[in-house]
């Protein structure tokens, strides 16, 4: 790092490019923001590919799991538990979560989204969109019932991290040219054993078969006796769930607050990369995850070193990469003809 | 005996009146021809019988079961196949994968593969190659084939022979005469040639009603009365 | 319509209105509202003061309704979701402020209010038609997440970039019209041009007369100016949407496939709609920026902003135009009905002061009434709002003019009404279907 103050020539921009030491801080960076991006959007692409669903609610359950998971690791005080206990709650905390948020995702579909199939798809977002709001508004009621409730409850959202996150992930290893924090190679772990798990479910199981069989032809899938309400619930449920583990990840990360409008910031960026990557396709998601992740970090590079002084470069990026993808491929990376088309 | 009976069955397409009460039976050891001009209802009486359509009116009974009111998918679990109109291939899905998505069980799977590999050896070359790839004979046969390995007690086959060259034309004919000695077939095809030599009845349906059945003994391609009903 | 008949200008104007007895009577009741919420709220007190909206809160609502009804003209009647509508809403509200202020260049400081809302509102149907460009190539859910994508990149720059805020404060906050000290005050007049009893200054240090009357409060002839250019928006809407340019874009929602084959350019009808639909949202944020001077992020470009436009459509009923502008009233109402105390009453101040003071304080299980209140309604109008919104989704998804359109049988409530009053009172029989 050098000091912020001091102007910059492009020379300057150009060494600490090609310094590898700063290269590979950006490239380290970049992969781990492009997993926690990958993170955030592979349920809500896992729904629309097979559903047609865009789901508005997506940010909203990340946000419950960022809540949830701070709650319980400060509960559980994890912060002074040692290393390896530490880890272990929050592996438990994520599985926690995943079911729960799992299990929410399986009422909704039961309940709400399966009465609008026949709709079209705009009503869809409709819907996701005012059980978006509604549930952002529950929590802001549950979050001040909390601070009336005579303080008992009352817990500073700026602090918890810093409690309840084991300071080793804070601290930065070194490895040939790489520097990493502990909190980094966490996030890229996640964020790749997201990727194979994914991947994994939809390649190599029985039930990920039906899933690509059923976003190919919905009837054909049927007539070949595929239970296809039970898999878009199976779906949405583990989408809920992946959206609830995203929110773990945030919470542990300082660059994100645990907060009511973490929904929406959430929110926008994984459709721009659901949209980046094709809508429907997973591949698609996890190489725009890739790409606006490095963006992301070269942004917060230029930004930190003092090459740009805009607040919200980062943000403005992301927009910016969607509107430049649309423009040249309007549908996305590896989107396929039809899939999002209609009404 | 009868193996699938439909009686009185009224279908719509929104406003549409389509199928206006259709009787038809099919016994357990028999392939039957359902002829008839284009959009007389043929393949929506099959898409009725799938549910995918549903009825509004009448009956549609399997093994004596009532199919109307089931998903589609407890209709194919039922026992029933369908090789549809234009094949329909999971394009982006692998030819084995096809397959696969075709067997009921997983333990079944194995079995399956082997049933259709056997059938049409050229599948099995061609396993691990996107469907969308294969060409539209080959395309035709997976679609047989996941007919086959469904373990299905009727196939409803709509059009095999549609788009493709007179030679391959002669494969799938073969393929299905060879498939209708362990299951019976309800068949829809143009070519009244092919569709009498591999059908036992027919039915003749005209403003979604049937109106001519028969024998196909006897009954050639030439036949006065059939080429008047199949003329526009 | 024959020209035999137009010609007969008094039989035509009967005509007219008698279609529109409805229309009038509630424009009535909006010229009447102010004076009747005075009165209301002086006969009943905090009852009505619970469930009515102050003037000050219909300003907005008059503003924030004529959006909803831009929204509604484009989403509702050709199909295509404008999911960032709220864009053009920003557009216009800041050209407005930094029109004036003298940032946006080409344009001199200081021009007319009048002027510079409609320059925005221009401006927002050129950037319509650029992001038309992009957009119509595809439609459904690309459709809406495009536009949704660049209403986004403009509330970023609308909350970083500090050229907009000249004297370095955080865009983020806001901007003022009148802020650069080189800048005169900000005193938007609103009327017909040239005609000057018909003009006057809006805002709350705005005129206190209109047409010789004094109303003795700018807040009133703020909202008789607005609500007038709210209603002359609206009825220039209504009048494309009945014209054969509409006709076309509720084909294009019907079937677009269709409407191409029978030899329509759609493109052009659907980018048509979306910039007369940009021009009315960029009117609705000029005229928000007319009584309160200033406009910020939060309130302009911000996705809820299109997203409450768009519950507001759902509630009133998509494509019905007015529909919207109840909707939004409606939302408003409530939103209102649970708001902290201090911004118009509602239920919370009403309980206080009609329940006798222990009441609110009983103990249930830990948590007073009053403490229970606080937490679980007063100032979360939003959630009360989204499970309606829900409900309507699921059941009413027509929303509440659709629904007495189906009933009614009609494609107008506001005929069938007006004909049935007219019929009712006698006047010259009854009319033909048209």
């Amino acid at each position: 790092m050098i000091d912020p103050a001091a102007p910059l020539v492009i020379g300057d921009i150009v060494d600490l490019l090609t310094s590898p030491g700063e290269m590979s801080r950006i490239v380290v960076e970049g992969l781990a923001k492009g997993s926690l991006y990958l993170m955030i959007s592979a349920g809500l692409t896992l729904i629309f590919g097979l559903m047609d669903v865009i789901n508005f609610a997506h940010g909203a359950f990340t946000m419950y799991g960022a809540y949830i998971a701070g709650a319980a690791l400060l509960g559980l005080g994890v912060g002074s538990m040692g290393f390896l206990g530490a880890m272990g709650s929050i592996f438990v905390v994520m599985l926690l979560v995943f079911l729960l948020l799992a299990a929410v995702g399986v009422i909704f579909e039961v309940a709400l989204i399966r009465k609008l199939y026949e709709y079209p798809p705009i009503f869809m977002i409709l819907l996701t969109f005012g059980l978006a709001i509604t549930l952002e508004e529950l929590m802001r009621m549950i979050v001040e019932f909390r601070e009336i409730n005579n303080g008992q409850w009352q817990i500073d959202w700026a602090t918890p991290r810093i409690e309840s996150v084991p300071s080793e992930l804070a601290s930065v290893n070194e490895l040939g040219f790489f520097s990493f924090t502990g909190l980094q190679l966490i996030q890229i772990a996640f964020g790749v054993l997201t990727f194979v798990g994914i991947w994994a479910f939809l390649n190599k199981t029985r039930y990920g078969l039906f899933v690509r069989a059923g976003v190919e032809d919905e009837e054909m899938a049927k007539a070949l006796g595929i239970n296809i309400n039970r898999t878009f619930t199976a779906v949405f449920a583990v989408g809920s769930g992946l959206a609830g583990i995203a929110g773990v990840m945030l919470a542990l990360d300082p660059l994100w607050a645990v907060n009511v409008p973490l929904a929406l910031a959430v929110l926008l960026p994984a459709f721009v990369i659901v949209i980046v990557g094709g809508l429907g396709s997973f591949k698609g998601t996890a190489v725009a995850s890739l790409l606006v992740g490095m963006i992301d970090a070269l942004g917060t590079w230029a930004f930190q070193t003092g090459v740009i002084t805009f607040t919200d470069l980062d943000q403005l990026m992301i927009f910016g990469i969607l509107v430049v993808m649309l423009i040249l491929r309007p549908r996305g990376l590896f989107g396929v003809e039809g899939q999002g088309d209609h009404g | 005996m009868t193996l699938l009976e439909l009686e009185g069955v009224h279908t719509y397409y929104g406003e549409s009146h389509i199928l206006q009460g259709v009787d038809l039976e099919v016994g357990d050891d028999e392939v039957v021809a359902l002829l008839g001009r284009n959009g007389v209802g043929k393949t929506t009486t099959l898409r009725s019988i799938l549910q995918l359509t549903p009825p509004a009116e009448g009956s549609i009974r399997f093994k004596g079961e009532e199919l109307v009111g089931k998903d589609t998918y407890e209709v194919a679990e039922a026992g029933i196949g369908w090789i549809p109109e234009e094949r329909r291939m999971f394009n982006r899905l692998s030819v084995e994968e096809n397959l696969r998505a075709a067997v009921p069980t997983a333990a079944g799977v194995a079995e399956g593969l082997e049933l259709a590999y056997d059938t049409f050896p050229i599948l099995e070359e061609r396993a691990g190659q996107r469907a969308g790839d294969l060409s539209g004979g080959q395309q035709q046969m997976l679609a047989i084939a996941r007919g086959l390995v469904g373990q299905n007690e009727l196939l409803l086959v709509d059009e095999p022979s549609e788009g493709l060259a007179p030679k391959i034309v002669t494969d799938v004919g073969e393929a299905l005469l060879s498939a209708s000695a362990s299951v019976p077939i309800l068949l829809i095809e143009q070519k009244l040639g092919l569709a009498l030599d591999l059908a036992d009845r027919y039915y003749v349906m005209d403003h979604g009603e049937i109106i001519d059945r028969g024998e196909t003994a006897g009954v050639t391609a030439d036949d006065e009365q059939l080429r008047r009903y199949l003329s526009a | 319509m024959s020209s035999e008949k137009t010609t007969r200008g008094p039989a035509w104007l009967g005509q007219y209105l008698r279609d529109h007895i409805l229309l009038i009577a509630i424009v009535a009741i909006f010229v009447a509202y102010p004076f009747l919420y005075g009165f209301l709220t002086n006969q009943f007190g905090i009852v009505a003061a619970m469930i009515l909206p102050e003037t000050r809160t219909m300003l907005t609502i008059l503003a924030l309704g004529l959006f909803a009804m831009s929204f509604d003209f484009v989403s509702g009647y050709t199909g295509y979701l404008s999911f960032g509508h709220a864009a053009f809403f920003g557009i216009g509200a800041y050209f407005v402020v930094m029109g004036f202020n003298g940032q946006i260049p080409l344009v001199p400081a200081e021009l007319p209010f009048m002027l510079l809302l409609v320059l925005g509102g221009l401006v927002a149907a050129v950037a319509a038609f650029l992001i038309g460009l992009i957009s119509f190539r595809l439609s459904g859910v690309y459709f809406a997440m495009i536009t949704l994508g660049i209403s986004e990149v403009l509330y970023v720059i609308s909350n970083n970039w500090d050229y907009i805020t000249p004297g370095s404060s955080d865009p983020s906050d806001g901007v003022a019209a009148g802020a650069p000290s080189d800048v005169g005050f900000f005193e938007p007049v609103l009327g017909i041009p040239f005609v000057d009893p018909l003009n006057a200054k809006v805002g709350p240090f705005g005129d206190e007369t209109l047409l010789g009357f004094d109303f003795g409060d700018p807040e009133i002839v703020s909202y008789f100016l607005i609500g007038a250019a709210v209603l002359l928006c609206y009825l220039a809407m209504k009048r494309i949407i009945h014209s054969p340019f509409g006709k076309v874009m509720i084909a294009i929602r019907e079937n677009e496939e269709r409407a191409r084959a029978i030899g329509y350019n759609t493109f052009r009808y659907k980018m048509g709609a979306f910039m007369i639909s940009a021009f009315f949202g960029a009117i609705a944020g000029g005229l928000l920026v007319a009584y309160v001077g200033t406009i910020d992020p939060q309130n302009s470009f911000f996705f809820l902003v299109t997203g409450f436009a768009l519950v507001a459509a759902i509630i009133g009923g998509l494509g019905t135009l007015a529909g919207p502008f109840f909707g939004y009233i409606f939302l408003e109402g409530v939103r209102e009905f649970l708001a902290r105390e201090g911004s118009g009453g509602g239920l919370q101040p009403f309980l206080e002061q009609t329940l006798p003071g222990g009441v609110l304080n009983i103990n249930l299980g830990g948590l007073t009434i009053n403490e229970a209140l606080d937490a679980f309604m007063t100032g979360h109008g939003e959630f009360y709002a989204g499970i309606i919104f829900v409900l309507f989704v699921l059941y009413i998804p027509i929303g509440l003019l659709g629904t007495l359109r189906q009933r009614l049988g009609t494609d107008s409530v506001a005929k069938y009404v007006s004909r049935r009053v007219a019929d009712r009172f006698g006047s010259s029989g009854s009319q033909p279907a048209e």
